[in-house]
């Protein structure tokens, strides 16, 4: 019987005793690909219970115990080296640049609300915020330098804030600055997240929208991952906590996760909504196998997910009848209060 | 002066102030994850939270731990190393087979293992216990921690092909991935049984018993091969 060793190919006789041995040459990265090649090719293993390292041993591959283990440390620390490099996929590149947007966004808001307060105290008049108030003060620093032609000069002039002195300006326009660089960098990063999947899912990007679709990915953990996924998990992605309790205990079950953010159902009128996330769901899993298996952009896809949604509209026109005053529970209640 | 007391063998309790599980360092002057140092008689001992390890709880909860000096583990899903660095302390002329099949950790995972000459590192699905066949002798013990809703199907397909017929497995069951809505009692249960009689490897079950206050929701379990004749 033949088998594959990390150190070599071994025939074994009748009773495991190594017949013929074909060794690998000592090199610690030639070992490893042999390793990872090994690995892949699905054939064979050792049989169960195998003793390795009295093969090693006994063919003459190394002469000790301690040879065999520092060997294979080596050799498993460079095939798991090799791997982790090649792990870096363009899906999980983009789930890197989704969670720095994410970390972007959540520092933005705390840095623009502070110099909201912040300046508040100088120019409270401005009605500016975040990204515009950033940039404004940015430019200007105190109210005093705002230009005629600026639409606000005149509330500057008479504002009712105090005078902004120059130690303070410094302060306050190099903190605009800094929340401004943060701006950009999101735009940059927007930018990145959407060339990239344009290139990698681009049915996906077409039907969800880049930004959601690269949140898919994220949740998913990869565009294989997500490409596993049933539409009805896709459907709720995002919403956990309902879906638990909604198992757990008689809570109803959640209509959209994430994709709620996507326009076709977030304009929906509220009875229409489940439904359409049922089809945009189902559409986007299919989606995301085309852009894993095959890559290539199919439009067909769009225009049946239109032709559903229309359809969902044609044949849900009027909001439903509550329920209530059907059933036999509320009637029960009634009855106990009397 | 602190107190040195063992617990099993490599396994160390000082008293220091108050009483820290330890283990004796392999690589002194270095902690892995920010645990605390303690020098004893010369030697340097790398203290070990049983809140961040099941294993460590394990051996708190009073269970017999069948590592030795010259042990050879099987550890599935290895994660960063927390545990793992402990295992490589105990088992210090032995080896340890540590699979993880995230990237993410194995760097981490590889950072640890540079410098710990008995830990190899395996980046494989514990699930497919073939794949790493040709890398991994026959082990003493089998320590599985991997969270996965068919984590017992995966611990007795690794000791079928992997553990010698006299050794030992170890693992920590996790209620709340196999099914979140169950009783975990009932979970627990359920787990047991199938170690015992689903698979091709059936199992005696030595001990078991849930790792409160350490962990919620787990269960620590030592079994061993039941003999096929």
């Amino acid at each position: 019987m033949k088998l594959e060793a990390w150190f070599g190919t071994l025939d074994l006789d009748e009773d495991g005793e190594v017949l013929e041995s074909d060794l690998f040459s000592i090199n610690v990265r030639e070992l490893a690909l042999r390793s990872l090649s090994l690995r892949d090719a699905g054939k064979g293993f050792p049989p169960a219970g195998f003793d390795l390292r009295s093969a090693a041993l006994a063919c003459g591959f190394v002469e000790s115990d301690k040879e065999y283990a520092s060997l294979l440390h080596e050799v498993t620390l460079e095939a798991a080296k090799l791997q982790v490099s090649g792990a870096l996929t363009p899906d999980q590149r983009i789930i890197l640049a989704v969670e720095a947007l994410d970390d972007i966004n959540e520092t933005v808001n705390v840095l623009s609300e502070r110099l909201s307060e912040w300046y508040g105290g100088y120019f409270p008049e401005s009605g500016l915020s975040g990204e515009d108030l950033g940039r404004f003060i940015a430019k200007y620093g105190s109210r005093r330098n705002v230009d005629p032609e600026n639409p606000l000069y005149a509330k500057a002039v008479d504002s009712m804030g105090a005078e902004l002195e120059a130690p303070d300006e410094a302060l306050i326009k190099g903190f605009a600055g800094s929340v401004c660089s943060l701006y950009d960098r999101r735009k940059q990063i927007e930018g990145y997240i959407e060339s990239s999947m344009e290139n990698i899912a681009p049915n996906l990007s077409l039907l969800a929208g880049p930004m959601l679709g690269a949140r898919l990915i994220s949740i998913a953990g990869s565009l294989e991952k997500l490409a596993a996924f049933p539409s009805s998990t896709i459907q709720v992605i995002g919403a956990n906590k309902a879906l638990f309790k909604h198992l757990r205990s008689r809570a109803p079950s959640p209509k959209h996760g994430i994709i709620f953010s996507h326009p076709l159902i977030n304009t929906a009128p509220w009875w229409q909504r489940g439904k359409i996330a049922r089809a945009l769901a189902a559409k986007l899993a299919m989606a995301a196998r085309m852009d894993l298996y095959s890559g290539e952009k199919v439009p067909s896809l769009e225009e049946k997910l239109d032709a559903k949604v229309q359809q969902i509209r044609l044949s849900n026109p009027e909001p439903p009848r509550k329920k209530q005053e059907s059933g036999a529970k509320p009637k029960g209640k009634k009855k106990r209060r009397q | 002066m602190p107190e040195l007391r063992t617990l099993s063998e490599g396994i160390f309790e000082i008293i220091k102030g108050k009483k820290y599980l330890a283990t004796e360092n392999l690589d002194p002057g270095k902690a892995v994850y920010g645990e605390k140092l303690l020098s004893v008689e010369g030697s340097e001992y790398r203290t070990w939270d049983p809140r961040r390890s099941k294993l460590g709880a394990m051996v708190l909860k009073k269970f017999r731990i069948p590592l030795a000096q010259d042990s050879k583990v099987l550890y599935l899903g290895a994660a960063s190393g927390t545990t793992v660095s402990h295992v490589s302390d105990i088992v210090s002329d032995g080896a340890v087979y540590a699979v993880e099949f995230s990237p993410r950790s194995m760097r981490d995972l590889i950072g640890l293992a540079a410098r710990r000459s008995n830990l190899h590192p395996i980046l494989a699905d514990a699930g497919k216990p073939d794949i790493y066949a040709h890398l991994v002798e026959p082990v003493d013990v089998v320590f599985q921690d991997v969270a996965q809703p068919n984590q017992a199907e995966i611990a007795a397909r690794n000791a079928a092909r992997y553990l010698k017929s006299d050794g030992y497995l170890l693992l920590a069951i996790k209620s709340r991935s196999i099914d979140t809505t169950a009783n975990p009692k009932q979970v627990f249960r359920d787990e047991v049984k199938k170690l015992e009689q689903a698979f091709d490897a059936k199992f005696e079950i030595l001990n078991a018993r849930d790792l409160k206050p350490y962990h919620e929701d787990h269960l620590g379990v030592l079994a061993k091969l039941k003999k096929s004749d």
